[in-house]
């Protein structure tokens, strides 16, 4: 497994832990409302399960598994796929602190457009790459 | 494909269809049932998504113990319970929490939110340790071989 997937996996995990922390937090709410101040973590158990745990896993394991270049880098630039994954995670951090902060100062929509980036390196490194040898 | 992976892909399958069950319920108001749209997403998102990831990276990711049964694959059957469980507990418990006052169903809605996050524990120690490059993984197979 190569290290960028490696890091892409870990830090999924890291999310997926975070994300189901916070779930069960919420769920036992329902049952006992003690702290319904907490409720402001719905938005992040969602951004974090969806874009931290599920993209972020499904991402990290097609850039292992898709088939690799014959010539040259075998999965492309790595300073590209090194960008991939800042940018999805700082897009998340950013849509994280934006929940929080309510800022004035677009850390939402900076977030979602790095998110954007991150998804648009990942399509320009695989393209290519969703292809056969055996013609 | 070992045994746990096909368990995991076929469960998550039966979870898949019944949210859309559920999707179908919402959308022609059929079912008087109350917490059906948060119920929808988890079976979609933990019960189908999450379970289906569960089940291919336990088979594909490098580390796999060729040996089956439960006392090899123990952390991946922990996750499989637990997560499954959980679930369960959660539809059977959510609805009824709404509806009436009984304690009964408040722990068990707790016991849902114990079991999954549980499951989420046992799939990382079950899994992190398998997150390896191509030399850590020829490095522990000698060590295996060795041992």
């Amino acid at each position: 497994m190569p290290t960028i997937s490696r890091w892409m996996i870990r830090f999924s995990m890291i999310y997926f832990l975070v994300g189901m922390i916070i779930g069960a937090a919420l769920l036992m709410l329902k049952a006992y409302p003690m702290y319904p101040a907490l409720w402001v973590a719905l938005p992040i158990h969602i951004e974090v399960m969806i874009f931290g745990w599920i993209i972020q896993f499904t991402l990290g394991t097609g850039y292992w598994i898709l088939p690799r270049f014959i010539k040259g880098n075998p999965r492309g630039s790595r300073i590209l796929a090194y960008s991939m994954i800042g940018c999805l995670n700082l897009g998340i951090a950013l849509i994280i602190v934006d929940t929080f902060l309510h800022s004035d100062i677009f850390l939402g929509f900076l977030g979602r457009t790095l998110e954007a980036v991150s998804v648009i390196l990942f399509i320009s490194l695989h393209w290519d790459r969703i292809a056969t040898h055996r013609n | 494909m070992p045994f746990i992976s096909r368990t995991f892909i076929k469960v998550g399958m039966i979870w898949f269809a019944l949210s859309l069950i559920a999707g179908l319920l919402i959308e022609i108001n059929a079912a008087a049932l109350p917490a059906l749209f948060p119920l929808f997403w988890h079976m979609l998102m933990v019960g189908w998504i999450t379970q289906i990831i569960f089940g291919v990276s336990m088979w594909m990711f490098p580390g796999r113990t060729r040996e089956e049964g439960f006392k090899p694959q123990k952390w991946g059957w922990f996750t499989f319970i637990f997560l499954n469980m959980g679930l369960l507990f959660r539809i059977i418990a959510e609805p009824q929490v709404l509806r009436s006052t009984s304690q009964i169903w408040k722990l068990l809605l707790v016991g849902s939110a114990v079991s999954q996050l549980v499951a989420g524990v046992t799939y990382l120690i079950e899994m992190w340790p398998r997150i390896l490059s191509k030399e850590q993984q020829r490095k522990r197979r000698k060590e295996m071989r060795n041992n």
